[in-house]
């Protein structure tokens, strides 16, 4: 096992446990509510905005639209899980189909 | 009394458990997929195993092993990983309420099992289930099983990937395939706009900032302006509802 690896996973532990645990040490339980509570509820959708159109859109540093399986792969598995509400089927469907358009385009 | 205490028992662990398993097959593709990736960009099967153990933050995860993979120094995947993972914040603080009295080790066990997806699963069930005691059961059921298939299906996949050199770039999607099948459970008419505006920003940003800073830039601007519109509104609302005594002031 490499020690740099290893150091790596301890670190990522706790941060991410640390982000999880944190309010659960700090709050005994009371209700956030205004603007801060209109901030929690909207990270969430705002994160998966980010981690998901640039990706779609600029795979490789710059936006491509045509040739680009990402974006379509994108677009057919939206489309997919609105009318299949199915966590597995929509992920095997996304990544045939990207593997198809990568094919296709390349 | 019978029924009564069954269906107490029903709505505790093992509850939890059943709810969770579409998120446990739903992982089993994504968690093969970071298996594979893992090993091919060189990490151990023991290795990958452990981070889906400890870490089990999928994004984080698959970012890590790119950058490792990249040759990029610890603290730069540490602070990547910071970025990513800092929402974890914002959802243990939406469930906390669900538990006013909890004990320490429970403070310490139920947040661990904390993902994008145990999240939106949790909120909507906690919600009707009655007494905290059960609620505790029923997120641990529910957090236990997500957690087994994403721990399980990475070492089924790290194995596949030290013995079988595939080559499928499917691969490449298996993680956005997942993001993107959760923006269409949870896009409403009361977040698109954020949402939107997410993406804009995340896009411009990501062109003109290198590494992974766009990520927390465009999240959190995207997020305080949604809550300002939604402040704006409501207070609009009450001005049009109350318009004369709003006007007196």
């Amino acid at each position: 096992m490499h020690i740099q690896i290893m150091e790596t996973i301890l670190l990522m532990t706790l941060v991410t446990y640390g982000a999880r645990v944190l309010p659960f040490l700090l709050f005994k339980g009371n209700n956030v509510q205004g603007y801060v509570r209109d901030f929690i509820e909207l990270v969430p959708i705002a994160l998966l905005a980010a981690l998901v159109i640039p990706e779609l859109v600029t795979p490789k540093g710059s936006i491509v639209i045509l040739h680009n399986p990402y974006l379509w792969a994108g677009i057919s598995t939206f489309l997919f899980a609105k009318f299949v509400p199915n966590l597995f089927l929509g992920i095997i469907f996304g990544m045939i189909v990207f593997w198809g358009l990568d094919k296709l385009l390349y | 009394m019978n029924d009564v205490t069954s269906l107490d028992v029903n709505r505790g662990f093992t509850y939890g458990l059943r709810q969770s398993l579409t998120i446990a097959i739903g992982y089993a593709p994504v968690a093969i997929t970071f298996g594979i990736l893992a090993t091919q960009f060189g990490l151990t099967f023991w290795e990958a195993g452990l981070m889906s153990f400890f870490v089990f933050a999928g994004a984080a995860q698959f970012i890590a092993i790119e950058m490792l993979h990249q040759g990029a120094t610890v603290w730069m995947i540490v602070v990547t990983t910071f970025i990513v993972n800092i929402r974890h914040v914002l959802m243990s603080l939406a469930v906390v309420p669900f538990f006013p009295t909890r004990t320490l080790a429970w403070s310490l066990a139920l947040p661990q099992g904390l993902t994008d997806e145990t999240f939106v699963l949790n909120a909507r069930i906690l919600k009707d289930v009655v007494g905290e005691k059960n609620r505790r059961r029923v997120m641990l059921g529910i957090n236990t099983g997500a957690f087994t298939s994403w721990v399980v299906f990475t070492i089924i996949g790290s194995v596949i990937g030290k013995w079988l050199p595939i080559q499928f770039s499917g691969f490449q999607f298996a993680l956005l395939a997942l993001f993107i099948i959760l923006t269409v459970t949870s896009l409403s008419k009361q977040n698109y706009v954020t949402y939107l505006l997410a993406a804009l920003l995340a896009i411009v940003l990501k062109l003109l900032i290198p590494g992974k800073i766009y990520l927390i830039l465009s999240v959190t601007l995207a997020a305080g302006i949604g809550a300002w519109w939604r402040k704006r509104a409501r207070s609009r609302e009450i001005e049009q509802q109350y318009g004369q005594t709003v006007k007196l002031e």
